[in-house]
């Protein structure tokens, strides 16, 4: 009793005593209010799983994208069209919550327990690994069109302005006095897809596993720094000046011409990779939050011409036919063109180049 | 202050202390439960986690090259920064503490910039200023030194957020330091050189001792802005906190739990270190 | 070289001196001031001007468009939130460890310290991997908060445990040297005349270490706000809903949108000199006290 009044006398002495107490009991009275309000939320977002096919529920519905840095251009054109388009055939809300980060951190954060509704990821290996944490059920590329693969690209070789040191082919990357800047392909999606693209241009037009490890070897050698991914490795290239030629994808080099980073490049047309971007339904989550419905609605959205024709416009080689011929002139065709499965699938991919020990460890510690 | 100080070194009763311990006030439940809820169960799960390694794999994973060479550049470098830090920050607080000039007020309370801003903005800020076309990095380009993106960047880094330690530390005993002592020295016929390393650098010791261990485990913890000044190659300028996050990204829980328990150790070794180095400075004071 | 020498100057403070090692002294002054202000131009000065420089290089109508960005916006709301959150939760603990620590002496004591400091010295990231391990999907108590449907991870407790490890040590380290020096001779005077122990925390130890505490609760507010490591492994970054600013700058500077990174930037940095004006009128403050 008798020490509110002591406190009443001494905030009255101390002004910055008053307004630290203050600061205590906003903050106090906000963290419950705070968890007042996620408790709500948890509950909302959990709503009744079970009748999730009952399209009358008029309650707003919240949906998780998890994908890759480059991919937020175009996803932020897409999904007001998405949820206009839902709004009108099902008359609900579609609230999404978007992340973008590197793709393999991105999957880690999926099997961490950041609850995703759908993934839309660098490379089908890091799909698997969430398929492998069992959220994502096996066979998840066949539930949607083109075997999930959502958009593709090739790799590009950016070079200095009037390319100096003539760089046109996969195999003067090897040359001597050749710079070669590319990300880490232990950390970084994109920089795993240039790696196979290195020794794919050997195996894949007739070369043996050794040339292709002894070419491979060789660009390595030409390579001084390994950056931690495809921005890092860009801005490398780009403001440090660093290096003479950056393996990057096309549509990332596509998307920095549209940002008035003008940077002269040529794309291998000889022979290439084709960089395939799955999307899949992360099961386990919409199951949780009762959202599979809306989500598969998403994923099949991503395959219809407009969104497509966004995917293009943000660089990215489309996989619907007719906006492929629409934008046909913007990418330069490439002879031959070959894919993960004819590098003997993710999984043998994984083990022989990427795992601790394995081909790109002994390359790294063969420089 | 005086009588303050008397009282510093004669414990409080033993009988009342005994007494407090005994029925728990309040302030020791509180701390004993926040510690141990915030700081010993996390730290007990990633212990937990390591030791699922058996202790020969452990071993492998701790002792392996890329994470030798992390340590190295780790620790090294931030070795160096504090050095570098312990030399200038004596300067810094020396002049700070005996000399008037202009915008001095200023320039003092900007020594806490590294401690508010947030690291990732120094980062940013580093990169640019540093990196070839930058403010600082173009004047050096020419001559073939590159800062950003190599170990000299890092060691930059290290260095500005380690930056007001000494300084910090030291300020309040030069303060104290009566400048008759030097006085003294000079009227009995000491040089100038002299008077520093024989009457005023022993006393400061301790707390330069205590500003470069301070800024030493607080380079070595830097995460933030490291991650945009490095480039992350292995045997380069790959920092052990990148190595976790880059063994995370690779799905090696063990690998990352295993150079992180290594981490946490050495800290914990470094801060024990200063604090008994601490309690020694004052008894030295006293 | 020594000259003949004047009286010293019993209590000036080194402004006017007149004896003579001073005046030997001029060009070493200088040479030492310019030193030490050529060495924090480099490390410390232009930088901070860069921040600046590169945030306002288009104008101020691009810092602005910037600023009103919904994104922008909630990373604002969001980092205010979590800071209004665990400045408080470290300041009470703070506040108690400090005081438990100072007033006892027990063996291990330096140990204790020692615990308490290593939130300052372990990297940020393997406070945030630790959060993993407990929360995580995979944690220890992962298939607890699964079932029970508690988001920690990836959602605001788990952002708010990762700043708050990371700040713990600071209200905690500026009081206990301030609670030492005071000594308990008042507390004890005051428990003798029969106080209550809140009438003694409230009017014998909060007023002799109100400045040390607040100086704490400022650094913590500071380190809350910018801290990134810890918060990066445990956020998910999902735009408007975990996204803090040093994460929006990160992000925004990813993707090529460099202008919108500084302009966060500036905004974190006019943060941190608020806090660093706050503290200056702070010490001003406790000088006038203790000339008093």
């Amino acid at each position: 009793m008798g020490w509110w009044q002591q406190i009443g006398q001494s905030i009255r002495r101390n002004r910055s005593l008053k307004s630290l107490v203050a600061l205590f009991l906003v903050g106090v009275s906000l963290s419950v209010s705070m968890a007042a309000c996620t408790g709500g939320n948890a509950s909302n977002s959990a709503a009744s799983p079970a009748d999730g096919a009952s399209p009358a529920a008029q309650k707003d519905v919240e949906l998780t994208l998890v994908s890759y840095a480059v991919t937020r251009a175009a996803y932020e054109k897409i999904i007001p069209q998405f949820t206009a388009k839902w709004q009108q055939e099902k008359g609900q809300n579609v609230t999404f919550n978007q992340s973008y980060g590197g793709s393999g951190s991105q999957a880690r954060a999926v099997i961490d327990g950041l609850e995703a509704d759908v993934v839309a990821l660098a490379l089908a290996l890091d799909t698997k690994k969430i398929e492998k944490a069992e959220l994502i059920q096996p066979g998840w590329e066949k539930e949607a069109p083109n075997g999930s693969i959502v958009h593709k690209s090739v790799a590009a070789l950016i070079t200095r302005e009037g390319n100096p040191k003539a760089v046109n082919t996969w195999a003067d990357l090897a040359k001597d006095g050749v710079s070669v800047i590319t990300a880490n392909p232990k950390t970084s999606g994109g920089a795993r897809w240039n790696f196979l693209a290195l020794w794919g241009s050997v195996t894949q037009t007739g070369g043996d596993e050794a040339k292709a490890k002894e070419f491979t070897t060789k660009v390595f050698k030409n390579v001084p720094v390994l950056p931690k991914d495809a921005r890092e490795a860009t801005d490398v290239f780009v403001k440090q000046g660093q290096g003479d030629v950056l393996i990057n994808y096309e549509n990332e080099a596509i998307l920095a011409k549209q940002n008035g980073e003008n940077q002269p490049y040529v794309v291998p047309t000889d022979v290439n990779i084709s960089i395939d971007n799955p999307v899949a339904v992360v099961d386990k989550n919409v199951d949780k939050h009762g959202t599979r419905e809306v989500a598969e609605a998403f994923v099949q959205f991503l395959f219809t011409p407009e969104a497509q024709r966004e995917f293009a416009k943000v660089g990215f080689r489309p996989v619907d036919p007719a906006v492929g011929s629409e934008v046909a002139d913007q990418y330069p065709k490439i002879t031959k063109l070959f894919t993960a499965q004819d590098m003997g699938g993710w999984d043998q991919i994984q083990t022989k180049f990427f795992d601790d020990g394995s081909e790109f460890d002994q390359i790294q510690a063969s420089k | 202050m005086a009588v303050s100080s008397l009282r510093k070194s004669s414990p409080p009763g033993w009988k009342s202390t005994l007494g407090t311990i005994s029925k728990i006030s309040w302030p020791w439940r509180i701390t004993i439960g926040y510690l141990s809820i915030m700081l010993l169960l996390p730290t007990a799960a990633l212990f937990a986690k390591a030791a699922t390694e058996s202790p020969a794999n452990f071993w492998k994973i701790a002792t392996s090259p890329v994470a030798l060479s992390a340590y190295d550049v780790t620790f090294v470098t931030s070795f160096i920064a504090a050095l570098f830090n312990g030399v200038f920050g004596v300067l810094i607080a020396w002049v700070l503490v005996r000399y008037d000039f202009p915008f001095k007020r200023i320039i003092d309370a900007a020594i806490d910039l590294p401690f508010a801003l947030p690291t990732s903005v120094a980062g940013l800020v580093l990169a640019s200023v540093y990196s070839d076309n930058g403010w600082i990095g173009s004047l050096f380009a020419p001559l073939g030194i590159k800062i950003a993106f190599t170990r000299l960047g890092v060691g930059m880094a290290m260095v500005f957020i380690s930056l007001p330690f000494v300084v910090r530390t030291l300020q309040p005993v030069l303060q104290e330091m009566e400048k008759e002592i030097e006085e003294a020295a000079w009227c009995l016929g000491a040089s100038r050189w002299q008077t520093f390393w024989q009457v005023i650098l022993p006393p400061l010791m301790p707390a330069i001792l205590t500003g470069v261990a301070l800024g030493f485990s607080r380079a070595v913890g830097e995460y933030g802005s490291v991650i945009i000044v490095s480039s992350g190659i292995p045997f380069k300028d790959l920092i052990a906190p990148v190595l976790i996050v880059q063994r995370l990204e690779q799905f090696d829980y063990s690998g990352a739990t295993v150079i992180g328990t290594v981490l946490l150790v050495v800290s914990l070794l470094i801060l024990l270190a200063i604090n008994l180095l601490q309690a020694w400075g004052q008894r030295y004071a006293d | 070289m020594p000259t003949k020498l004047e009286q010293p100057a019993g209590h000036s403070f080194g402004v006017s001196q007149q004896d003579a090692p001073d005046q030997e002294r001029a060009w070493v002054k200088f040479t030492l001031i310019g030193v030490a202000l050529a060495y924090l131009g480099v490390v410390l000065f232009i930088p901070a001007v860069n921040v600046f420089y590169e945030a306002f290089k288009n104008g101020f109508g691009a810092f602005i468009a910037n600023l009103t960005e919904p994104n922008f916006v909630h990373a604002i709301q969001l980092t205010v939130l979590i800071a209004l959150i665990v400045v408080p939760l470290n300041t009470v603990f703070g506040l108690c460890a400090a005081w438990a620590i100072a007033r006892h002496r027990f063996p291990g004591r330096a140990f204790v310290i020692s615990i308490l400091d290593v939130p300052f010295a372990v990297s940020p990231v393997v406070a945030g991997l630790m959060i993993v391990l407990l929360y995580g999907r995979n944690g220890w108590f992962g298939p607890f908060l699964q079932a029970e449907d508690i988001r920690i991870i990836f959602a605001l407790p788990g952002m708010v445990l990762a700043t708050a490890f990371v700040t713990m040590p600071f209200v905690a380290r500026e009081v206990l040297p301030v609670l030492e020096e005071a000594g308990s001779d008042q507390e004890e005077a005051a428990k003798t005349l029969g106080a209550s122990d809140w009438q003694i925390f409230w009017r014998v130890t909060l007023p002799n270490i109100r400045w040390g505490l607040l100086y704490g609760v400022i650094l913590t507010n500071a380190r809350a706000m910018g801290e990134f490591g810890a918060v990066t492994v445990v956020s998910g970054n999902i735009a408007r809903k975990t996204q803090t600013l040093p994460l929006f700058v990160e992000e925004a500077y990813k993707q090529y949108q460099t202008q919108a990174a500084f302009s966060a930037a500036v905004l974190l940095a006019a943060l941190a000199l608020v806090t660093l004006v706050l503290k200056e009128i702070l010490e001003r403050k406790t000088r006038i006290r203790d000339a008093e």
